[in-house]
């Protein structure tokens, strides 16, 4: 790793001014998780870096409003959101997912803004994000703007951010009564790797039918999306199983895998189908009191 | 004379120190932060090393532009293969071949093999500098894979292959030039045509095993400084700090006292820092600047260093209807990347046990050490034998079952019992073959039913069971001193690495002398003090080291048994060592320091023990490959499994794991344990998903983000350890080796236990998921495209 510059802002202002500079390699450090990695693999060699480690007071909220929505400070670390009461009690789904992320050193230091900025596909979090909907503020000198998290996530390693923005906040909106969810994910290699596929999956129930389905993949694929067909087919259908099977099947004729050492694209689409399907399984399964849950 | 421990039932507690489950002497240090590493080492005005390394897998190297390197602020000097040439003519190092140098000369080999270094003070300098050495190649065809390149005429790794004639057992192995294959060994033993046309059945597959590393927490790292006399001290990670001296002193032709070596704790080694690996580079830039000099490499580099050899085991069996086998014949080309390191002796060892512990009438072997242009490959944990036991155990059980037996009942008709004769000739002494394998069954509850599900879930279970023979012939010896107050100390070569060598050889001191484990003091290899100690590998320390600590031991009681019968009057005979001190017929007490004192007229003196241990050995026949000492004694080790298996997805989990080893007698149960158990789970990770994956001789997945190892959440959810307790007639106390006995069998039991739950054969490791699913697919008629 080459040496560099840190220059640890203590506003938001003074940061959002740091970063508006011509260098375009300044960039925000967070947790540092994902960026050393890329630097001590130099493939990122900056000469200056921003800190944003002295705005985790004001930044690293997590509350829900009035209106029930959650809202997400980005220097939250991720260990933090685990442990929270609040997300726990918003969606138990977060938190399970969480315990299964990477290791608890990496989740004591990375930070909610960190995870989704850096834009990669692997991430356990984007997924179910996305199924619930969740917006990103992103803030410059110029203003902020709030951007849906489908319209955040561009593809590959790449994210809506313009140089000189940050992620200043992520809002969730409530989930309506009745809504169970779960987060399915397959590692290829170890238990504690980076999944292979993540399936999140929300679903509404009502008198046995199913009125609202959420599906969004991650992993397998070039970048977090969701599966707007598989949720329409499923709407005001009855969960048997062959109707969660077919969602399975279908899933896998919307995603275009990639492939790499974890997986072939035709195996990695073998796999997205039977976590639709399980993942679906599973919240059908979980009683009305039951929070569904994440399996590996 | 056998016996077989239950886990948590102490064998019955011996009064002495041999047996004692004592507690790691090191652990208060460890957990606490203050064991010493070289990784800590920090010396005045040090350089750091910086390696630039190639980028492609085989070429002629047509310049090297260091100037923008050394323009660079902070650079101290840029090193290439000129600088080295002027202090050191002949710059090719190696254990059984010459034939590394220790920068690139004219040609690369390998992605990551070092061309050049930076030196600087700050090391972020030296390794910004590395991105500034321009270097020029002319790429020549590659070759990556072993039988590939043990075929090729036009893609030839090495124009000249130069054996360095160090270990006696290698001398009669001849390479061939202008080929690939560095070393060749066969044995042939019996009429094999005559036997497989007795047989009525032959079996013939085709077994492969992926690189892997060995990725130890600590990686390797070098210091070295001049002396104030101009000599070499060399502060060194290393398995082998003896070799490492004799191979500097050879590249500087100076004698051994010039060079000293010395190490501490390593974090880890599992043969990564065997033999040589960065001690002759950074000597030679001690020497080149004149300044102490660092070189730790990163986890990433440490997939360019060494590895564990890929290898294609084509293994022929021939049985008769009821089960016997009557013939064997295995091919096996070992990848040993682009410089031989320790390839041949693994090609040899390894390569003479593919019958296994299987009593075989005719057998034939043919065993390839082959260069590539990938990374080296040495020595890891289990020196080549896994990949031949995960050959031969698959196989014996597709035959048992192709035979309608049981694989348990086939292996049990088959194994070599001791006093036959081994393949080699040897005949097999005082090993545990059908101790571990009954004490297996047992354990496994072979003979009750066993529920194999029904749904998405099926369970299975496998066993298999491997045979290693302790490398031969090598050479320890040790110095036992007793201090002015009697107090002891033990001079080993033995370097701990994690395994617990210091206890061990403490409680084998000890219990020679009548003192407690926790009393006697371990001084850690120091070329200047310890005396030569081959190297720590291939579970030879407890057998070889501990042999020497117990006669060096038994030289200074005899020493001061006789001081105190001088000082009494007593026979010696007639003297009882016990509690630090001797005790004599009438009573009288007198502590090892009231002996010394007594003779010295004050506190003062030593009583030194020497011990040296060599155990006999014949090298093979050069046409037979057979020898009738082949081996100081065999470990046996074996693995029992019981998997689930998703046939969604084809992923396996092993919910319950047996290891079984025998260790001949367990110096400390508690160490033994968990060398058999760690071995299990390292070969865990080498069997379910760990693989080196290149790209053109560019390892694609070289961290530890992408390369991944077991953690807590892949430990079965049983483990079960059984320590087997056949005595050696040779080994202290009994005692054999045991750090490697666990990694034996793992591989072929997961293979064999999923073939048990789903009726499909994996012949190529790691079983991953994905391959595990493809071939239930395909043997479902249902495979897939890719995407
Ligand atoms: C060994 C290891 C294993 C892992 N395994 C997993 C896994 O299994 N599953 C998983 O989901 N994740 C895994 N992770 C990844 C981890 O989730 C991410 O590295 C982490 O979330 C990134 O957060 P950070 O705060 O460390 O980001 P940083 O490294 O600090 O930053 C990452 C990127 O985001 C930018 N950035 C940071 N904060 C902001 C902000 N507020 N606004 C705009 N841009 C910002 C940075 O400039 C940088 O480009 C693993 C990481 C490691 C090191």
């Amino acid at each position: 790793m080459n040496a560099f510059d840190l220059i640890q802002p203590d506003t938001l202002e003074e940061a959002l001014s740091l970063l508006n500079t011509d260098d375009p390699l300044v960039r925000p450090l967070a947790g540092g998780t994902a960026l050393m990695l890329m630097m001590k693999s130099k493939l990122y060699a900056p000469e200056r870096l921003v800190s944003l480690q002295r705005l985790k007071p004001s930044l690293d909220k997590v509350k829900v409003d009035e209106a029930g929505r959650l809202h997400l400070g980005p220097l939250a670390t991720l260990r933090e959101l685990e442990l929270s009461p609040v997300v726990a009690q918003f969606s138990p789904v977060i938190p399970k997912a969480l315990r299964t992320l990477s290791n608890v050193r990496v989740r004591n230091v990375a930070t909610l803004g960190g995870h989704l900025a850096h834009g990669d596909p692997h991430m356990d979090l984007p997924p179910i994000l996305l199924a619930l909907d969740a917006q990103v503020r992103v803030s410059s000198e110029a203003g902020h703007r709030d951007i849906p998290l489908s319209e955040f996530l561009t593809g590959y390693y790449s994210t809506a951010l313009a140089p000189g923005e940050l992620i200043t906040e992520v809002v969730v909106p409530p989930l309506p009564q009745g809504t169970r969810g779960t987060y399915v994910k397959f590692t290829a290699l170890s238990a504690d790797d980076w999944p292979m596929a993540g399936v999140a999956a929300f679903v509404r129930l009502e008198d046995g039918q199913i009125s609202d389905a959420r599906v969004a993949v991650s992993a397998a694929t070039e970048r977090p999306v969701r599966l707007h067909e598989v949720e329409s087919f499923l709407r005001g259908q009855r969960p048997t199983d062959e109707v969660l099977h077919h969602a399975g099947e279908l899933a896998g004729t919307q995603i275009h895998p990639l492939a790499d050492i974890r997986g072939s694209s035709g195996y990695k689409r073998e796999i997205v189908k039977v976590c639709v399907r399980r993942s679906l399984q599973q919240i059908a399964q979980t009683d009305h009191n039951g929070d569904g849950g994440v399996t590996q | 004379m056998s016996k077989v421990m239950e886990p948590g039932v102490q064998s019955a507690a011996p009064s002495g120190q041999v047996g004692r489950p004592v507690k790691r002497l090191e652990s208060a240090a460890k957990v606490t932060g203050r064991a010493e590493y070289i990784h800590n080492l920090e010396l005045p005005g040090m350089l750091r090393a910086k390696v630039v390394r190639s980028t492609v897998a085989h070429a002629r190297i047509r310049g090297i532009d260091t100037s923008a390197a050394k323009a660079l602020p902070g650079v101290y000097d840029v090193i290439t293969a000129e600088d080295i040439l002027k202090v050191i003519p002949d710059p090719y190092y190696g254990p059984a071949f010459h034939d590394q140098p220790i920068l690139a000369i004219d040609k690369v080999r390998h992605v990551g093999e070092p061309v050049a270094v930076v030196l600087a003070t700050d090391v972020h300098v030296a390794d910004q500098a590395t991105d500034l050495v321009e270097v020029e190649y002319e790429e020549l065809e590659p070759v990556f894979h072993e039988v590939e390149a043990y075929k090729s005429q036009t893609a030839i790794v090495h124009d000249v292959i130069r054996p360095a004639g160090t270990f006696a057992d290698l001398k009669s192995l001849q390479p061939r030039n202008k080929t690939n294959v560095a070393m060749e060994y066969h044995l042939r033993n019996g009429d094999v045509d005559a036997a497989f046309a007795k047989a009525d059945y032959v079996f013939e597959h085709t077994f492969r095993s992926q690189q892997v590393n060995h990725l130890p927490l600590e990686p390797t790292v070098t210091v070295a400084q001049l002396t104030d006399t101009g000599n070499l001290l060399i502060h060194t990670s290393s398995q082998s700090p003896s070799f490492v001296r004799i191979e500097v002193a050879r590249l500087l032709g100076w004698p051994e006292n010039k060079v000293r070596v010395r190490t501490a704790y390593l974090g880890g080694g599992f043969g990564a820092k065997l033999y040589i690996k960065l001690e002759a580079l950074v000597a030679a830039l001690a020497l080149i600047t004149q300044r102490p000099v660092r070189l730790s490499l990163t986890m990433e580099e440490q997939f360019y260093t060494i590895t564990r050899h890929a290898a294609t085991v084509t293994i022929r069996t021939g049985v008769t209807k009821d089960g016997r086998i009557v013939a064997r014949d295995c091919k096996t080309w070992w990848n040993g990347g682009a410089y031989a390191d320790i390839g041949p002796r693994v090609t040899q060892k390894s390569g003479f046990t593919a019958a296994g512990p299987y009593d075989i009438e005719a057998v034939s072997l043919d065993s390839y050490a082959v260069y590539t242009n990938l990374p080296p490959a040495g020595a890891l944990r289990g020196f080549g034998i896994p990949q031949l036991v995960w050959a031969y155990e698959s196989q014996a059980d597709i035959i048992a079952r192709e035979l309608g037996m049981d694989p348990l009942e086939f292996r049990r008709k088959n194994i070599l019992r001791n006093g036959r004769p081994h393949a080699t000739g040897t005949i097999l002494e005082d090993a545990g073959t059908v101790e571990v394998l009954e004490e297996l069954a047992r354990k496994m509850n072979w003979d009750q039913p066993f529920d194999r599900g029904s749904g998405t879930i099926r369970r299975g279970r496998g066993i298999a069971i491997g045979v290693k023979a302790a490398v031969s012939p090598t050479t320890s010896v040790a110095f036992v001193n007793l201090y002015s107050d009697g107090s002891c100390g033990v001079y080993c070569g033995t370097v701990d690495m994690g395994q617990g060598s210091d206890t061990a050889m403490a409680q084998i001191a000890a219990d020679v002398l009548g003192l407690r484990a926790e009393d006697v003091r371990i001084i850690h290899p120091d070329t200047e003090v310890t005396p030569y100690d081959m190297a720590t590998l291939g579970s030879r320390s407890t057998f070889h080291m501990g042999n020497a600590v117990r006669l060096a031991a038994e030289d200074a009681k005899q020493k001061i048994v006789a001081m105190c019968a001088e000082q009494t009057g007593f026979d010696p005979a007639a003297l009882v060592v016990r509690d630090g001190g001797v005790a004599t017929p009438d009573g009288s007490f007198f502590t090892f320091g009231a002996i010394l004192a007594k003779r010295h007229g004050m506190q003062a003196g030593n009583v030194l023990g020497v011990g040296s241990y060599f155990p006999y050995y014949e090298k093979p026949n050069p046409e037979t490959g057979m020898s009738e000492h082949i081996t100081p004694y065999w470990m046996v080790g074996g693995t029992g499994v019981e998997v689930e298996v998703d046939m969604e997805t084809g992923k396996v989990h092993i919910t319950r794991l047996v290891t079984v080893g025998d260790c001949g007698k367990a110096i400390n149960p508690g160490i033994v344990r968990r060398q058999l158990s760690g071995a299990s789970f390292m070969q865990m990770g080498f069997t379910l998903f760990e693989e080196m994956v290149f790209d053109e001789g560019q390892v694609v997945n070289a961290s530890m983000a992408d390369y991944k190892i077991p953690g807590f959440w892949d430990l079965p959810d049983i483990n079960e350890v059984s320590i087997v307790e056949v005595p050696h007639r040779n080994g202290p106390f009994g005692a054999k080796g045991i750090g490697e006995t666990g990694s034996l069998g793992l591989s072929p039991a997961v293979a064999n236990a999923i073939y048990d739950a789903i009726g499909v054969r994996i012949y190529e490791t790691p079983l991953t998921p994905e391959k595990v699913l493809k071939a239930l697919r395909e043997k479902q008629g249902q495979g897939w495209e890719d995407a």
